[in-house]
């Protein structure tokens, strides 16, 4: 994976954290997994589509998870539920809608889908032959770690389904039905 | 969910397995979840991003993606080894490619991600304020269930750098 990806969603996820929960935030050691990804307690997947596509994931432990929510919707929260989940997503949300800005301004067009929470530890989520870089992000309410499984579009390459066809004989489609 | 994104997921998914299996395959019951998703031994996951948005969820038992990575890639797996992930991986994405395809000529323009692919029994999966559309389909070798949770996109025509984000303080 280019590193140049990399820095943008670093800085998104170190600005973004500030200014929500007020965090400090130390990058840890980058490091560079071809290995699937065992789950954290709770991991955000996120999406990319365009110039810059693959996989962004965002993973964090439980008491991190309810810390970081708790301050950003300003109540208590002591489980996962379903309105816990919808801010840890809307916050990697956001980190990622940051970091598109970023590669937009450095001329790369990407859209980001809408979040996917996991939660439950250990099971394994492959990105298959993408390798991830993993950064974490320490702050005073535990660690976010982000997993990075990018690739840029190269000029002329088309992001289309009809690309993924060729594998499998897939029976043609009809025009104009 | 709108009933219509429905059956081109459906109707590519029969083509693609009755095409590939060479036998009939059947539908189940259709049903609506509200809740989270409790995981299968093998999940992929694309996202959609477009004039439609959400998520397609691919679920099966561990027997059912080695049989079907079996015969995709015309040799015999043992395990669900990387090359056989990447068949059951590349299975989601045929299926959601042509589908995508069909939703484009119905008007509904959009891009699929790549896929990703949970491993891993019981964890569970929250799309959100998403409800889910979940399909069984019956094949020789077991069933194969599709999720769909997807709506109509808010921002169609915009590009992601053109929503507003709320203004960060520094």
């Amino acid at each position: 994976m280019d590193v140049k990806l990399l820095n943008p969603f670093i800085q998104a996820a170190v600005e973004v954290l500030k200014a929500e929960v007020s965090a400090e935030v130390t990058r840890g050691d980058i490091s560079m997994q071809k290995s699937s990804l065992t789950s954290d307690d709770i991991t955000v997947l996120i999406n990319l589509v365009g110039d810059v596509y693959g996989v962004v994931m965002y993973g964090l432990h439980k008491t991190t998870c309810l810390h970081l929510v708790s301050k950003i919707m300003g109540q208590e929260f002591t489980e996962l539920n379903s309105l816990a989940q919808s801010g840890m997503a809307e916050l990697g949300n956001v980190i990622s809608g940051q970091a598109t800005i970023r590669f937009s301004e450095t001329g790369y067009t990407s859209n980001i889908s809408t979040p996917t929470v996991l939660t439950g530890k250990g099971v394994e989520i492959s990105t298959l032959d993408f390798p991830r870089i993993v950064v974490p992000l320490t702050t005073q309410y535990g660690v976010l770690t982000v997993h990075l499984a990018l690739r840029v579009k190269k000029p002329g390459e088309p992001h289309t389904p009809d690309e993924f066809i060729s594998l499998i004989t897939a029976p043609p489609l009809k025009k104009g039905s | 969910m709108n009933v219509k994104f429905l059956n081109p997921f459906v109707g590519s998914a029969y083509d693609i397995l009755s095409l590939e299996m060479k036998e009939t395959i059947q539908r189940g019951d259709l049903r609506l979840d509200n809740g989270a998703y409790k995981t299968d031994d093998v999940t992929v996951i694309i996202s959609l991003v477009g004039a439609v948005d959400g998520s397609v969820f691919y679920s099966m038992s561990k027997e059912v993606a080695v049989g079907l990575a079996s015969i995709l890639m015309g040799e015999k797996f043992e395990a669900l080894d990387r090359l056989a992930q990447s068949g059951i991986a590349e299975l989601g994405n045929v299926i959601t490619g042509q589908a995508s395809m069909k939703l484009a000529e119905a008007g509904y323009e959009s891009n699929i991600s790549t896929p990703s692919l949970i491993i891993g029994k019981g964890a569970t999966i929250s799309t959100l304020e998403f409800p889910r559309l979940i399909v069984p389909l019956f094949t020789s070798l077991g069933s194969l269930t599709i999720h769909l949770a997807l709506r109509e996109g808010l921002q169609s025509n915009l590009k992601t750098s053109q929503i507003k984000i709320p203004k960060v303080e520094f």
